[in-house]
């Protein structure tokens, strides 16, 4: 039978490759990673951390100013525990969603709590002669990154 | 004697009104024209500035993701993938980096956002396949379609 414009559907057809053959691959690819983290083949790291309801893109030695307050002392070290992401040069291990604790390690310390710059909010209806005028001081904590750590756990 | 009125001699008068004028003067200095000058205008100008800023501060966060959001487009495209696909497929493959972070990655990592384009479409393959399946008739049903072997 001649094949017409509907014999095959109009999207391309994608083959995914053999999973033996794939999970050998991936096997082969965590081994050589493993041994790269083990021997510390890997320059400066950086990570993504969730921290204070944000995600921050964070390396070693890097200053971090967060809008609240964090129930630290001024000099006491922090563990940072949800990790998103890490990358060197030439891996990045992506958590789903996050990574393990046994995998990666962040420590971070508290600088400085200061305030912020008087923010002004002004409310005005005009010709009803409303106006309402509140100066806003919020709370902010100064950390410094000071080291992330990977270990080499992978499976 | 008890006096209990203020005699007439005794004025309550303004004595800081320079300071409270700079008050207001002191915000409006970069602005142009007589408004950095003349307190009438000024006061004027200082309060529209003041309500247009919390406003924006807003619309800052729209604006800022709208940001984020074109340039994750624009990379993902620079890997063929459009960004509704990109997003959607790696949502579903449980990675919650939120756009802010793709796209500072797209900028400054592009070997990571790479990987994350090359997750993001094995995953739509992955759904495509699920969602053709065997492409077998349904049980209990005859139909006169040719299979080319």
């Amino acid at each position: 039978v001649a094949k017409t414009s509907l014999t095959s559907p109009p999207w391309p057809e994608v083959q995914l490759p053999d999973p033996a053959e794939e999970a050998k691959y991936h096997a082969e690819v965590v081994q050589k990673v493993n041994k790269m983290i083990a021997t510390g083949q890997y320059g400066r790291l950086f990570a993504v951390v969730h921290f204070a309801s944000k995600q921050w893109k964070i390396t070693s030695e890097d200053l971090i100013m967060m809008d609240n307050v964090l129930e630290a002392e001024c000099g006491d070290r922090i563990r940072m525990e949800k990790v998103l992401l890490v990358g060197a040069d030439d891996f990045t291990l992506i958590g789903r969603p996050l990574l393990g604790k046994d995998l990666v390690r962040v420590e971070a310390t508290v600088i400085e709590k200061t305030e912020s710059w008087p923010k002004i909010n002004m409310r005005f209806r005009k010709r009803h002669n409303y106006q309402r005028k509140k100066i806003i001081v919020n709370p902010q904590t100064v950390l410094r990154i000071n080291t992330i750590d990977i270990f080499p756990c992978l499976s | 004697m008890v006096l209990l009125s203020a005699p007439r001699w005794l004025r309550s008068r303004l004595t800081d009104r320079f300071w409270r004028v700079q008050e207001v003067l002191k915000y409006a200095r970069h602005f142009r024209g007589r408004k950095n000058r003349c307190y009438k205008l000024a006061v004027r100008s200082v309060r529209r500035a003041f309500v247009k800023s919390t406003k924006a501060r807003r619309e800052k966060k729209r604006f800022l993701r709208a940001l984020w959001i074109t340039r994750i487009e624009a990379a993902s495209l620079e890997h063929g993938l459009k960004y509704p696909a990109f997003i959607s497929n790696l949502l579903k493959s449980q990675v919650e980096l939120n756009r802010k972070m793709i796209a500072d990655l797209a900028i400054y990592e592009p070997k990571t956002f790479k990987s994350l384009a090359a997750l993001a479409q094995r995953r739509r393959q992955e759904g495509f396949l699920a969602a053709l399946g065997d492409g077998k008739e349904p049980e209990g049903v005859f139909s006169r379609i040719v299979h080319h072997c």
